[in-house]
């Protein structure tokens, strides 16, 4: 844009930034298949194997080296994120639905709300820790820290349903309303189709958050350890390369629910096409 | 609102009062993420508050009020080293987030005028969010170690003979892996408002004579700062409530407000844990403040 030298530049700049971004996780990819158990995490390679993928699916013979705790606690993870996508979508709409006409302290609840977004885990997860403590409440990872999940999630589905909402055209639902379509079937039928790309957005955004959270879930979750959880165990011991294998293994189960998310929306967005070249043939 | 809900309420019968449950629906809509909200938020901060003036004993705390912890608190050395590490990592981190993150998103919201390929740029940011934030801490550790990447690639191209020893386990190490995990959020708000910038503005600026520094300090850097500002929110209200990359990075030497309130707890020091606690969310308001003073929000976004 500006001279032959300057663009040139920030375009070398740039890709070296993406390497920063990414560098760590090529030399951790690399050095998940260093060879075991005698391998440590650095290099050189000494032989390459697949030997510490095998460690964490438990099908290598007993070492020193135990293997991670991550069995239980994948599921915990999973229903726990579940849970959290189900309560803070919800949560979401409904709130973003309010928002769409003006109230009063509309502006005292929104930024009510994204300060939920906002105070790292450290400070919720503390207070809520000994809000349970006064109370006599156990700590568990499926109420405590389920709630506080919700906290941190919720947010952000309302913004995301918030923007959706922002671009509604609300004359469709006039439209049913005035065609005497009951509220229910109206929400059904016209408004929830409209919006249901970005419930999916809300629901990805809930999911991988809550999956990923581990500052509350340290603080509000009791003995029952989660996967971050169980990650963030590994950091005070000696790491071995199966941390690292680890670590690939979950960014390839991440990418997978990306798909499945991009699957989904690609077939509402085909979807949406259809019906609308429908309505111009009839 | 007001005009779409009354015809569905005409058609209603058992909904007697069309005028008083259009009034009443945003709020029985808000009301369950609203009293969320105050439960599981607003509640825990005030007890955290209110915890931070009871009596510690060795093993439990006591509901009787005191400002003992508070008292201990800052005439610990301890304690104050690490509300002056927490803020010296912050700026550090801040700075470095903006002097990596500004090219490349100057580079991104204004050079890249191809839609597909700013995109894909973008794309390429976030990816690394799909990994687990502890495996992208615990990534830096065989990139820094003394027989890490950067040791090996800087001995093969015979920059230095011996390995550096201070990059791991040290705050260097903390800075830069914060700086590579909250960059991104840099990059984003800036590019943003780098790319509402009109074009046309820039190339009257050039065709009026004005060189591409003076451009950058008159036009570019003054838009973009509700960028920076955003930027720089997100990124400190992140570093400020840290403890996993300290503690990963630093074998546990730099300790910031937050590992100090994750080794109070888990001694059920519950009051020293709280006032902490307190002293963490007065500054990080302060930050928050002072940055929304720097540009109004309101008035530019």
């Amino acid at each position: 844009m500006q001279g032959p030298v300057i663009k040139p530049a920030l375009a070398v700049y740039t890709g070296l930034f993406i390497l920063f971004l990414y560098g760590p996780f090529f030399v951790l990819g690399i050095l998940s298949f260093q060879t075991g158990p005698e391998g440590g995490p650095q290099f050189p390679i000494v032989e390459w194997s697949t030997y510490w993928y095998r460690h964490i699916l438990g099908l290598t013979p007993p070492s020193r080296i135990a293997p991670l705790p991550i069995g239980e606690a994948l599921v915990r993870s999973l229903v726990l994120a579940f849970m959290t996508m189900v309560v803070s979508t919800l949560l979401g709409v409904l709130s973003a639905q309010a928002f769409r006409s003006r109230f009063k302290g509309s502006g005292v609840v929104f930024y009510l709300i994204v300060l939920g977004m906002m105070v790292p885990g450290v400070l919720v997860g503390l207070g809520m820790a000994l809000v349970a403590n006064t109370l006599g409440i156990d700590r568990t990872w499926w109420g405590t820290a389920f709630v506080l999940h919700v906290v941190y999630t919720f947010p952000f589905a309302f913004l995301v349903m918030l923007a959706i909402f922002n671009r509604f055209d609300a004359s469709v639902e006039e439209a049913a309303w005035s065609l005497g379509v009951s509220p229910a079937r109206t929400f059904r039928h016209v408004t929830f189709p409209l919006i249901w790309p970005g419930v999916l957005s809300a629901m990805l955004f809930a999911f991988t958050l809550s999956y990923d959270e581990f500052s509350r879930t340290l603080f509000a979750s009791g003995r029952e350890l989660t996967l971050p959880l169980a990650i963030y165990g590994t950091f005070s011991v000696e790491i071995h390369p199966n941390v690292f294998a680890f670590g690939v293994l979950t960014t390839l189960f991440s990418f997978a629910l990306l798909a499945v998310y991009a699957i989904l929306m690609g077939l509402s967005v085909r979807r949406a096409r259809r019906l609308a070249i429908q309505e111009d043939i009839t | 609102m007001s005009t779409t809900l009354a015809p569905a309420a005409l058609n209603e019968p058992q909904v007697q009062d069309p005028g008083r449950r259009r009034g009443w629906a945003p709020y029985l809509l808000i009301a369950p993420g609203a009293i969320w909200m105050l439960l599981f938020l607003v509640l825990p901060i005030l007890m955290m508050v209110y915890v931070s003036f009871w009596t510690q004993t060795t093993f439990a705390i006591k509901p009787i009020l005191t400002t003992k912890s508070w008292v201990t608190f800052f005439s610990s050395e301890t304690y104050l080293s690490s509300l002056w590490t927490t803020v010296r990592i912050w700026l550090l981190v801040l700075g470095c987030t903006v002097i990596v993150g500004y090219p490349t998103a100057l580079f991104v919201g204004l050079f890249v005028r191809n839609k597909t390929l700013s995109t894909v740029l973008l794309v390429l940011c976030v990816i690394p969010f799909w990994t687990s934030f502890l495996i992208r801490v615990l990534a830096w550790r065989p990139m820094l170690g003394e027989q890490g990447a950067i040791n090996i690639i800087l001995m093969g191209l015979g920059i230095i003979r011996e390995p550096i020893s201070a990059l791991l386990f040290t705050e260097l190490s903390v800075v830069i892996g914060m700086t590579q995990i909250y960059c991104v959020f840099m990059v984003g708000p800036i590019a943003f408002m780098l790319s509402r910038i009109d074009p046309n503005i820039i190339e009257a600026a050039r065709d009026l004579g004005a060189s591409f520094p003076r451009i950058f300090r008159k036009i570019i850097l003054p838009l973009s700062m509700p960028g920076v500002v955003v930027g720089a929110i997100f990124v400190s209200v992140m570093v400020l409530g840290e403890f996993a990359t300290s503690a990963a990075l630093s074998g546990r030497k730099t300790n910031m407000l937050g590992n100090i309130i994750v080794t109070q707890v888990g001694s059920l020091k519950w009051a020293f844990a709280a006032v902490a606690g307190v002293v963490l969310t007065v500054v990080m308001g302060m930050v928050v403040a002072l940055l929304l003073r720097v540009v109004d929000l309101r008035r530019e976004l």
